[in-house]
């Protein structure tokens, strides 16, 4: 099977700076993608790229196996949904935005009303279809620029931010959308957000980026430094690392940190006192955020939770090896 | 000072009685401003929207050349329009020179950078999502630059109106192609200028005071479009 994009030697510049860096980049057809990255990371470059709205400075980008080099053709473009960041609906209602996008995609005017119906139900906005789209909250505004985008049903649909903004009983709603649109495994979906763990729950694969480049780690516990002789000075602290390569990043999985009331006799390079802050539960796993200097995140059981009897403002130890430690 | 009112009651007695040789040099006026407007405005905002729209080689120079005919002096546009329709120039043999059609030449030419300028503006404040917006729903150069015109249209519109106003005061260029032909090619403006010079200050205050009440209702127009906007 083809892969929906295929992205080689791609270089963005912007103010003469290197925005995003991807040698090679693959994304399969039919899945459901998160984009993760802090702010500035390439997100939305990424996704204007895939979108076709902007070109890259150079390299070269195939949609579902065929190289674009100069513009989309009409029937290219159709097979693209792409919603902003923060959408732009025209003047006019929901289906009159709805039926310019159909018009714009060359559907015949006698099949956009039931193309526009559909669209709305599937966004649960079938009752606001005649409401001026200047007067939609925040939340009604992302789920009629969804419902404009899928409106044409085309194979790849690409949502720059849609949680964010977002009040939580909207973002449950624009997660549902997502999850049902997922759900049919008939298009490329591709999202992007900086929450990690709402874009892991979420998606079939992630894309982890940070300064403009892919990375495999991720993103979690991701600290910016030095590294000389073996050690990455944070400022706050220094971790010990496997690698004497340059680096300014590093990242370490949460999976691969071990938490103690005490510290550990163990071969673990890595070991660090801190205070517990917080404590969640996540799809059946608990999240631990630790203050040693630096802010860690762990994952541990709810069965070691109990054992460790571990409680917000307790002292605890963490402890990881020096491979678990990824530079980049 | 009784001259002054005694002028102005009479221009008022004028202007309530409908002289009928008065508001046909105003229905002229205004026919012939109203198309040299459409005229502009119908070459000008596409070309304003386009030029808005792309970024190429020499777009910097067209800048600065519109902004240089903006503030371009009428009797030069009569004066090279005058070269160019009169019987020895080389559009001599079309026989336009003191006809209505050249005033329109003049004025569409006269309007034309303005209401590009006013175009490019439009396009250029309109909100920055517009047209990646437009372009992601699979508008193209043509279908792109209609789709801009109707989301900024009111202040197209105003364009449009700005163009006019300023096509309806104009006289030099006016006098110069039309050559003030009463009953043809006499506008408000030029008649003004003629009645003046004649000693008919009333007459001539009259159709001040009509150009002054259409430049009041140009103008409330343009604020009720602002209120739209």
């Amino acid at each position: 099977m083809t892969n929906a994009y295929q992205l080689d030697n791609i270089k963005v510049f912007y103010q003469q700076k290197c925005s995003l860096d991807l040698p090679q980049l693959s994304i399969p057809n039919q899945q459901c993608i998160a984009l993760l990255g802090d702010n500035g990371a390439g997100k939305s470059t990424l996704l204007n790229l895939l979108a076709f709205l902007n070109r890259p400075s150079q390299g070269q980008i195939q949609l579902s196996g065929q190289a674009i080099e100069s513009g989309l053709s009409p029937q290219q473009r159709r097979s693209i949904g792409y919603v902003n960041q923060q959408p732009f609906l025209l003047t006019g209602s929901v289906s009159s935005n709805i039926d310019l996008a159909l018009k714009l995609q060359g559907i015949p005017s006698a099949e956009r009303p039931s193309c526009i119906a559909k669209a709305l139900e599937r966004v649960n906005l079938d009752h606001l279809a005649k409401q001026t789209a200047t007067t939609l909250s925040g939340g009604e505004l992302k789920r009629a620029a969804i419902a404009r985008a899928i409106a044409h049903d085309p194979a790849i649909l690409l949502l720059d931010e849609p949680f964010s903004h977002l009040d939580q009983n909207h973002i449950q709603q624009l997660e549902a959308i997502i999850e049902q649109l997922a759900a049919q495994k008939d298009k490329t979906i591709i999202f992007s957000t900086h929450d990690r763990l709402q874009g892991a729950a979420l998606a079939d694969n992630t894309i982890n980026l940070i300064k403009g480049k892919v990375t495999k780690s991720p993103l979690l516990n991701v600290f910016h430094g030095e590294l000389s002789e073996h050690f990455f000075d944070t400022g706050n602290i220094k971790i010990h690392t496997t690698s004497q390569q340059q680096a300014s990043h590093i990242a370490i999985d949460p999976h691969e940190i071990i938490i103690s009331n005490g510290i550990l006799s163990s071969s673990m390079r890595n070991q660090f006192t801190g205070r517990l802050t917080a404590i969640s539960e996540e799809a059946g796993t608990i999240h631990l955020t630790i203050d040693c200097g630096e802010r860690f995140y762990a994952i541990i059981s709810p069965e070691a939770l109990h054992e460790l009897g571990l409680s917000i403002g307790k002292s605890v130890c963490l402890s990881f090896k020096s491979t678990a430690v990824s530079i980049f | 000072m009784s001259f002054f009112a005694d002028s102005f009651a009479a221009a008022i007695d004028l202007i309530t009685s409908f002289d009928q040789a008065l508001y046909e040099v105003v229905f002229n006026s205004v026919s012939i401003s109203l198309i040299a407007a459409v005229i502009a405005g119908a070459l000008a905002i596409p070309a304003g929207i386009t030029m808005a729209l792309n970024q190429f080689i020499g777009k910097r120079l067209i800048q600065h050349i519109l902004n240089t005919l903006m503030a371009m002096p009428t009797v030069l546009i009569g004066l090279l329009l005058y070269g160019l329709l009169s019987r020895l120039g080389p559009l001599g043999h079309l026989e336009l020179l003191y006809t209505p059609t050249a005033i329109i030449m003049a004025e569409a030419i006269l309007i034309f950078p303005i209401m590009m300028n006013l175009a490019i503006a439009a396009v250029t404040a309109a909100d920055p999502r517009l047209v990646p917006t437009l372009k992601s729903l699979g508008a193209k150069s043509t279908t792109l630059t209609i789709q801009v015109a109707k989301q900024t249209r009111f202040i197209m519109l105003a364009a449009i109106i700005t163009g006019f106003g300023r096509a309806i005061g104009e006289v030099g260029a006016a006098m110069m192609v039309g050559g003030n032909i009463e009953g043809y090619t006499r506008t408000m403006t030029t008649a003004i200028a003629l009645e003046t010079s004649k000693g008919e200050f009333e007459t001539g205050l009259a159709l001040g005071l009509l150009l002054l009440a259409i430049a009041f209702l140009i103008n409330f127009i343009l604020s009720c479009l602002q209120q739209q906007k």
